[in-house]
């Protein structure tokens, strides 16, 4: 049954590699006409999810839905829809970028005459589209992958880590095409790193860990309704004023986060409410010597994830 | 026809493609230069007989392709392993099956391209051994009665024809191996090494090993014309009837080609 505003649903996916598993029962849902960040650390399953989104590899089990429609064996076709970049962006070094294009163009589906010169101007790469790609630099063949995966018009664009390699005025221009793509109906799923590219560009990102959906909602909501705040307070006090904060807040809601500058409680709560637990503390006679709110997308995303201090690693 | 024209115009451009049609040209006339020096021994007049023989019209027209195919069906089996290795380890087969286009349809035409660009090489390198024959054959005072004859012509037109079943099964084979192997290097390698290892063991057991493709081709355009498994089934008399060799390379390139693409449709695109 498809699902209205959806532009992709997975249900229970699964795959795995040998004894690898790289995705475990994954439920996605990417509304239509947003900019979807797709995070998670390395290991964690995005690029198989691409790779199943893009027909290149079967999953295990479990159901695809793109554009509406089922997608699996033998339903290839609406890929003619859907622009992909997915790792690093493919081509034959031998010939132009230019020529790159109108070969790509030969597969899939019809791509009108004129194309290939409306997306490399898009990418700025038109004064470079005569040169051979073996000679371009890592920035000039993503803009490339970029316009490859912006070929046939597609009403649905995912991909991979597209900021790799560009300068800023690159990532500038970047996030100013793929928000004009979403503001005219299109859907853009973007899998990265950069997670403070992707707070300022996503409208709804997806986290996941270990081939499981963590989180999915829109930035804004998932910030203040993860986000935290963090008190300092004398360490004689902390008893009382872990207790007052949790009156207020729950039980549970108040952790203890030492660190070589003091000591630290840390709420769970909506960063907005931090006057309140300001309130409530010096209502209970304490007074926080410093007062921290607000969640970033990045820790959001460590702590989801369990990515916090496993150093280069990730999950 | 639109992705078909796609692959010929890339193959084209491809460094492989002339780095191979040099190659094998380059390879036909240094032969022929040889084949004229032999043809000078004083000392060994039966060499100097057969090599002649070989330089002489019209009978130079059918020994200068056998030559072409002998060389050119490994470079062909080489040229077709690059094409594929090339797709799996550049990416680009990736690419495509991205935008929503049929792997089965792609591999096919793939092989396609890369048969009609093999197809053209042999021909250039067959023109190039046949003006090299005419050069040498006048540079030792070879005379011949008569350029080409009738009968000459017509064996030519057959055999030509063959020879281009040949190449299309040797492209095929190639395709299919580096599709399995997905890397250039590791197709080529066991390209030759399936070539060479054919012969071989086609010493030890004939009867099986003249089914097998490249005895198939050599049986099929009258023998001696693989390197190895020419001399190894001549050496045993086993080889296959020639028109029965022809349904054999024909069986052997619809079941390359056809394992190509089916292992594509199935495989998993990961890299």
């Amino acid at each position: 049954m498809a699902e209205p505003n959806a532009a992709i649903v997975t249900r229970g996916l699964a795959k795995r590699y040998g004894r690898q598993v790289a995705l475990d029962g994954l439920d996605l849902r990417v509304p239509t006409a947003t900019v979807y960040g797709f995070l998670g650390p390395n290991g964690a399953g995005k690029t198989t999810t691409l790779r199943i989104l893009t027909g290149l590899v079967r999953p295990d089990s479990g159901s695809v839905e793109l554009l509406g429609r089922p997608f699996g064996r033998g339903e290839r076709r609406v890929l003619f829809r859907v622009g992909a970049l997915i790792e690093a962006p493919s081509f034959y070094p031998f010939l132009s970028g230019r020529e790159n294009l109108r070969a790509l163009a030969a597969a899939g589906g019809p791509v009108p005459r004129g194309r290939v010169d409306e997306v490399l101007d898009l990418v700025s790469l038109r004064d470079r589209a005569g040169d051979r790609v073996s000679g371009y630099s890592m920035g000039m063949r993503q803009r490339l992958g970029i316009a490859a995966a912006l070929l046939n018009d597609p009403a649905l664009l995912l991909l991979d880590e597209p900021a790799n390699g560009l300068d800023p005025a690159g990532i500038v221009g970047l996030r100013e095409t793929l928000r004009a793509l979403a503001a005219q109906g299109r859907t853009v799923l973007v899998s990265s790193h950069i997670l403070s590219e992707v707070e300022q560009l996503a409208d709804v990102v997806g986290i996941i860990a270990r081939g499981r959906l963590v989180r999915e909602g829109p930035v804004a909501g998932l910030l203040a309704r993860e986000g935290e705040v963090r008190l300092r307070v004398a360490p004689d006090e902390v008893a009382t004023a872990g207790a007052a904060l949790e009156r207020l807040l729950g039980a549970g809601s108040v952790r203890r986060a030492d660190d070589r500058g003091g000591v630290w409680l840390v709420a769970r709560c909506d960063p907005a409410r931090a006057a309140d637990l300001n309130r409530q503390l010096a209502g209970a006679g304490v007074f926080a010597s410093r007062i921290e709110a607000g969640a970033t997308l990045e820790s959001l995303f460590l702590e989801l994830t369990g990515s916090a201090r496993d150093g280069l690693g990730g999950a | 026809m639109r992705l078909f024209g796609s692959h010929l115009r890339r193959l084209v451009r491809r460094p492989a493609t002339l780095v191979t049609y040099l190659l094998l040209t380059g390879l036909i006339l240094l032969i022929i230069v040889a084949v004229a020096a032999a043809s000078q021994q004083v000392a060994d007049p039966q060499s100097s007989l057969a090599a002649r023989l070989i330089l002489t019209f019209p009978s130079a027209w059918t020994l200068t392709l056998a030559m072409v195919v002998a060389v050119g069906g490994m470079l062909a089996l080489t040229y077709g392993a690059a094409i594929a290795g090339a797709e799996w380890s550049w990416g680009t087969l990736k690419t495509a099956v991205a935008r929503g286009e049929s792997r089965a349809r792609y591999t096919l035409a793939a092989i396609a391209g890369a048969t009609v660009l093999a197809w053209a090489g042999t021909l250039i390198a067959y023109a190039a051994g046949i003006v090299g024959a005419l050069a040498s054959a006048a540079a030792v005072h070879i005379t011949s009665a008569t350029l080409i004859d009738a009968q000459t012509a017509g064996d030519l037109a057959g055999q030509l024809a063959r020879t281009a079943l040949a190449i299309a099964m040797d492209v095929s084979i190639g395709y299919a191996i580096a599709t399995v192997a997905r890397s250039q290097l590791a197709g080529i390698g066991a390209g030759i090494g399936l070539y060479f290892g054919e012969g071989i063991i086609g010493i030890f057991v004939p009867q099986i090993v003249k089914w097998a493709p490249f005895a198939a081709t050599s049986a099929m355009l009258g023998g001696g014309t693989t390197a190895v498994a020419g001399a190894a089934s001549a050496a045993s008399s086993a080889r296959l009837d020639p028109d029965l060799a022809v349904v054999v390379v024909v069986a052997w390139l619809v079941l390359a080609a056809g394992f190509a693409a089916v292992w594509t449709e199935r495989a998993d695109i990961n890299g």
